[in-house]
């Protein structure tokens, strides 16, 4: 049956800048993603800059907020660090400039940016950002390169924070329900982003156990091709409902929490 | 917008009458490291429904552990559905006699159209001698063999793959993943030798290849797969409906190209 209706997509995972190794395909600004999410008819992202990663956070923070101003599909997040070394703005100076700068979540990167992601690193900051229920998301391999390092990095911190919106980004193309699944049923508000997981009708039945409200599209563009978990997502055997809360609703309902 | 008809096609009824897919790399059955929801045969060509893969060639995982076993799981399953589900016979080279008969019950497993090798999976590089009973059959037959290739692999990335292809150019190999990883050098070995493919499976995700796969290797080079019932073809049609290549390039990836190769081998 041809279902000709648009579906409205939000990429919760996509970025742009030059990054110093790594990508084929090129998406030096964020005039290029924009163009990219023409292409594939994805509407808004939320969006990081490859310097928030490969230099740091102090520099690619500023360079996201400056290079989408004015530009309103594009939604920003900015990268943490440990507030003991008062490279970032701290407490409520950090969440002024959030606002003024479109800002509505934040990553992190442990392993790259070399801190622990613990309570005792982070302290009463991230109790803030649950408060203020700013997503936190988290790459899969933020624990190590070992499948389960990660998700007992993830276990550990949402034990730690129970308020925290945490979005889990690239849950493995081998299908790791068997690692994830566990996460889900102990933490209500721990979302799975969907860019890397490919499993043959695994979205289906993580929606019939868990509902559709804790998956979230994302692509992961550059990095990987957009159109991927755009059509494993438009093409999954679900309701039009639940296909249109996982590929836009739930992104747009996490943001419309957040309280800067 | 992308003004591609077969990607429009694909998004709003899930599949393309007019450019159905033929998946070159498919298994069957539950594997170790992995859940997978949707294993039965019954499921398996259900999803080739939902997303128009008009047809499949598989190696058992039963058969990557025990290829006796699992050789004659996939010929029986296989026998049933002819001109929707094919099989390849696995060889492992760590059993040379068992690997020697299941070469000779190749003529009679109808539904068999090639051989397929893992050699990262059975710890013996592509270019081992144990391997010299299947190139030699496969030359004989004319077959197509689909070996896994992954980057930097002693066992199985591009660089042994070119040598096993060089010295064996009656055999057509489908590179399984393009050397994952070690891309640009799988795509050469395709563009240079004639009788390699590359296969996408996985591969496909990553941004911007398939367009330069295209542009290095040439469209006629690429075949479809998705290592169902792993994962969903819609994932890995989305990256190539989705690509910066033309129309006629998507055809041949998804469709053309492994039609060419499986007509003179299909026996049922």
């Amino acid at each position: 049956m041809r279902e000709t209706r648009r579906m409205t997509f939000w990429d919760c995972n996509a970025g742009f800048g030059r990054p110093c190794v790594g990508t084929i395909e090129r998406c030096d600004s964020a005039d290029d993603l924009l163009a990219e999410m023409d292409w594939v008819g994805i509407e808004r992202a939320l969006v990081w800059h490859t310097l928030m990663r490969d230099q740091s956070p102090v520099v690619g923070n500023a360079a996201l907020a400056q290079a989408i101003r004015g530009r309103e599909r594009l939604i920003g997040s900015w990268a943490i660090l440990p507030p003991q070394t008062g490279e970032l703005p701290a407490g409520e100076a950090f969440f002024r400039s959030m606002a003024q700068d479109g800002i509505r979540a934040l990553w992190a990167l442990p392993r790259l940016h070399r801190y622990r992601l613990t309570r005792s690193t982070f302290g009463g900051f991230l109790d803030a950002v649950s408060e203020r229920h700013i997503p936190l998301l988290l790459r899969r391999e933020v624990g190590g390169d070992e499948p389960g390092d990660s998700y007992d990095l993830v276990e550990s911190l949402c034990s730690a924070y129970p308020e925290l919106t945490v979005i889990l980004t690239g849950s493995g193309s081998w299908g790791e329900d068997r690692l994830f699944r566990p996460l889900l049923e102990l933490f209500p508000r721990l979302y799975i982003e969907l860019c890397h997981y490919e499993l043959d009708c695994g979205l289906r039945e993580l929606v019939g156990r868990y509902g559709p409200e804790r998956f979230v599209f994302g692509s992961d563009y550059p990095a990987s091709a957009m159109g991927g978990a755009f059509m494993l997502v438009r093409g999954a055997e679900l309701t039009w409902d639940e296909r249109q809360a996982v590929a836009a609703g739930n992104l747009q309902r996490l943001l419309g929490e957040v309280q800067l | 917008m992308n003004p591609s008809a077969i990607a429009r096609e694909y998004i709003e009824t899930g599949r393309c009458e007019t450019c159905p897919i033929i998946d070159l790399h498919a298994h069957y059955g539950h594997f170790s490291g992995i859940y997978m929801p949707n294993h039965t045969p019954e499921q398996m060509l259900a999803t080739m429904d939902r997303c128009g893969v008009k047809l499949a060639v598989s190696s058992g995982h039963t058969a990557l552990a025990d290829m006796a076993l699992g050789n004659q799981e996939i010929a029986e399953l296989t026998a049933e559905q002819a001109g929707r589900w094919y099989g390849y016979t696995v060889y492992n080279p760590n059993y040379p006699d068992l690997g020697q008969r299941e070469l000779a019950l190749y003529a009679s497993r109808r539904s068999m159209v090639g051989l397929k090798l893992h050699p990262s999976y059975h710890q013996c590089a592509l270019s081992d001698p144990a391997y010299g009973p299947a190139y030699a059959f496969a030359a004989a037959n004319e077959l197509i063999v689909l070996t896994h290739t992954w980057g930097e692999s002693r066992y199985d990335a591009p660089k042994v793959l070119a040598q096993v292809a060089e010295a064996n150019p009656r055999v057509t190999f489908l590179a399984g993943h393009s050397g994952f990883g070690e891309f640009d050098a799988c795509i050469e070995v395709a563009r240079r030798l004639p009788n390699v493919y590359l296969e996408l499976t996985a591969a496909y995700r990553i941004g911007g290849l398939i367009q330069r796969m295209v542009e290095r290797a040439g469209a006629h080079k690429i075949v479809f797969g998705c290592d169902l019932p792993w994962f969903d073809p819609h994932y890995a049609i989305g990256c190539i409906v989705m690509a910066h290549i033309s129309e006629e390039a998507r055809r041949a990836i998804l469709y053309d190209n492994a039609w060419r190769l499986l007509q003179p081998l299909m026996r049922q």
